[in-house]
């Protein structure tokens, strides 16, 4: 069916202005890095700078211990995926797959935990770590990250393992693995998108993380991560908005990438062909 | 390939009995077919057969081997699924050598037999394809493939026609047919659709409410159910009941006084089985005349349909009654509530025991 005219002008203006809602911060992101700080206290603001100071990413990077912070924050997310990603497939799998007396109000009372601001959940949280010598530790990150992202990714692995026939593991039985091998050999390769996309969310998560790092590691500048490091350039008496931006693009880069890198596996429809 | 003993096997949930003691011996290559409705545990029994659901009770020998509580891995069975299931992500290849690589086998010799039951299957073509670009019928012969290629003790089939549209079951059916008869592996096959049972088996599993009905060939289902249930089930168009009155040997049906042929002791209510072809059109030792109120033409034949006293009439696929049906031969037009009269041998009816519904 061809599109009116009309029909047209909507789509693309939707699209464009949905496009310039996310776009906007990225591009003003962009723009008040590059700006010198007497243009960004001017008003009417200038939409691009009349001389981009396009050497402050230099001087961010020489002036502040930026790397390490992305390496920290780094370290951190890869942590909390891959512990919490350990966890949340054998647990939607098992809730997907095994009917246990309890089992639903089990999987219910797992989501209740992302119903607890983190906040609330930051005091009990420091008092375990503390008795355990954890604080000022990365540990302490890849345990409280995963504590807000296991709930939510096992429903998300629970209802992506629900589309998957059963059949396929009782085939893959059949032809003589054990039901842990029908998981490993069949049910997750095809899972991937949905394992990518929960990868994703988990990673997310933890990258874009404050208060916990705020609250385990203020003491440790050696462990802080980016999101905590670049509240620290923010000056008593003076602030300077456009370092503070020309580092939050260095950390945007890496959440990119990584969107970049796993689009392809978050296709949906590996399945298809399983059945009729 | 092996014979199959299922002794006295049986499921519960709960309360919930979904197969009473299912007892079962089968030959040696033989194929036999349960069927029955939705419901009525032949697919239970088949996932007990394969391992894939424990038995609440009994035991099951493949061969000299009690397999009751192996894994299904261990059983050396292979199963065909109504679905196919078919690991999307391997090729055609490697889903029909899959089992073989489980099992641990030579990689030259998994390529070798790939290959034959490739071309057994005509899926050569194909085996460098993923299964979702395969059609319907290409998928269900890598299904197969993956079968036959383990060369197992016995071929379990899930209802695998039932995804296929009906030109390409046809055909599909008698694959399987020639299949079987080609490697001779004992097959249990479970439908729902009394013309797959009837085609393929050696011996028909007729099962209702998680109970078996009758065991026999096709040939002697049809001719001698045991009970109104097999016989309303089997045949297309259904047998056509009647609640009747038999006394001394006199039945009273289509308002008339019939004289059974065959001897019978049995006194008073009776449900009257008679088959819609074995009606004629005209006069035959027993005539009766009727108004259609339906008359249906598939060419030479016409599927006439008329009402009578004490029919029993359970409803259609459509949930509507049509009444009791007449299948007779006739190539011209048969007008509609115009009487004509229609024949029967009485020598051709079914008595069945008004209670129990067994044969008399």
């Amino acid at each position: 069916m061809r599109r009116t005219f009309a029909q047209s002008l909507a789509l693309y203006a939707t699209v464009i202005f949905t496009l310039l809602m996310i776009l906007f911060p990225v591009y003003w992101l962009v723009v008040t890095a590059l700006s010198t700080t007497n243009e960004l206290y001017r008003l009417p603001p200038t939409f691009w700078p009349a001389d981009p100071q396009w050497d402050i990413f230099a001087r961010v990077w020489a002036a502040k211990p930026i790397l390490m912070w992305l390496w920290n924050s780094m370290l951190a997310a890869v942590g909390s995926v891959a512990l919490s990603m350990l966890v949340s497939v054998s647990a939607g799998y098992a809730l997907s797959r095994y009917s246990m007396r309890g089992g639903a109000t089990m999987g219910l009372f797992v989501l209740t935990a992302k119903m607890l601001p983190a906040t609330l959940l930051v005091i009990p949280l420091f008092s375990i770590f503390s008795s355990f010598g954890l604080i000022g530790s990365l540990w302490t990150l890849v345990l409280a990250h995963s504590t807000m992202i296991i709930p939510f990714a096992t429903w998300m692995l629970k209802g992506y393992f629900d589309t998957i026939p059963k059949e396929l593991e009782q085939a893959a039985m059949v032809d003589g693995c054990s039901p842990i091998g029908a998981m490993v050999r069949v049910v997750l390769p095809i899972a991937t998108p949905g394992l990518a996309a929960t990868a994703l969310y988990a990673f997310v998560l933890s990258w874009a993380d404050y208060a916990y790092a705020r609250t385990f590691l203020v003491n440790s500048p050696d462990n802080w991560t980016a999101n905590l490091g670049i509240t620290t350039m923010q000056g008593e008496y003076v602030t300077y908005w456009n370092d503070i931006s020309a580092a939050s693009v260095f950390i945007a880069l890496p959440i990119i990438a990584i969107y970049l890198f796993l689009e392809r596996y978050l296709v949906g429809g590996l399945t298809a062909g399983a059945e009729k | 390939m092996a014979n199959i003993s299922i002794r006295n096997v049986s499921k519960s949930y709960g309360a919930l009995n979904v197969l009473q003691p299912f007892s079962l011996e089968i030959e040696n290559g033989e194929f036999v077919v349960l069927v029955g409705p939705s419901g009525c545990g032949k697919s239970t029994m088949l996932k007990i057969l394969a391992g894939l659901e424990p038995a609440s009770g009994g035991q099951i020998f493949i061969g000299e081997r009690e397999v009751t509580d192996l894994a299904p891995g261990d059983r050396d069975i292979a199963m065909v699924f109504q679905n196919y299931a078919l690991y999307p992500h391997l090729t055609v290849r490697q889903n029909i050598g899959f089992g073989l690589k489980m099992r641990g086998t030579d990689k030259t010799e998994i390529d070798r037999r790939v290959d034959d039951a490739a071309r057994i299957l005509e899926v050569t073509p194909y085996l460098d394809r993923k299964p979702k670009d395969l059609s319907g019928g290409q998928r269900q012969r890598v299904a197969l493939g993956r079968a036959i290629v383990r060369q197992p003790q016995a071929f379990l089939m899930d209802e695998p026609l039932s995804n296929l549209d009906a030109k390409l079951r046809v055909h599909m059916r008698a694959e399987i047919g020639a299949l079987h008869k080609r490697i001779g592996v004992t097959t249990v096959y479970v439908t729902h659709d009394q013309v797959e049972a009837m085609t393929m088996a050696d011996r028909v599993v007729i099962m209702q409410g998680g109970l078996i009905q009758q065991i026999a060939a096709p040939d002697e289902l049809f001719n001698n159910p045991a009970n109104l249930f097999v016989a309303g089930f089997i045949g297309s168009p259904g047998m056509n009941f009647l609640n009747a009155e038999l006394r001394d040997g006199q039945l009273t049906a289509f308002g008339q006084q019939i004289s059974l042929p065959r001897a019978t002791t049995h006194q008073g209510p009776v449900v009257v089985g008679l088959r819609p072809e074995h009606l004629t059109l005209g006069e035959g030792p027993v005539t009766f005349r009727v108004r259609p109120t339906l008359v249906e033409s598939l060419g030479s034949e016409k599927y006439v349909y008329f009402e009578a006293e004490g029919a029993r009439i359970t409803d259609g696929e459509d949930g509507k009654s049509k009444g009791l049906i007449a299948r007779v031969s006739h190539s011209g037009t048969l007008p509609r509530n115009e009487e004509i009269r229609l024949g029967f041998d009485p020598a051709q009816l079914y008595l069945f025991d008004f209670k129990t519904g067994e044969r008399l």
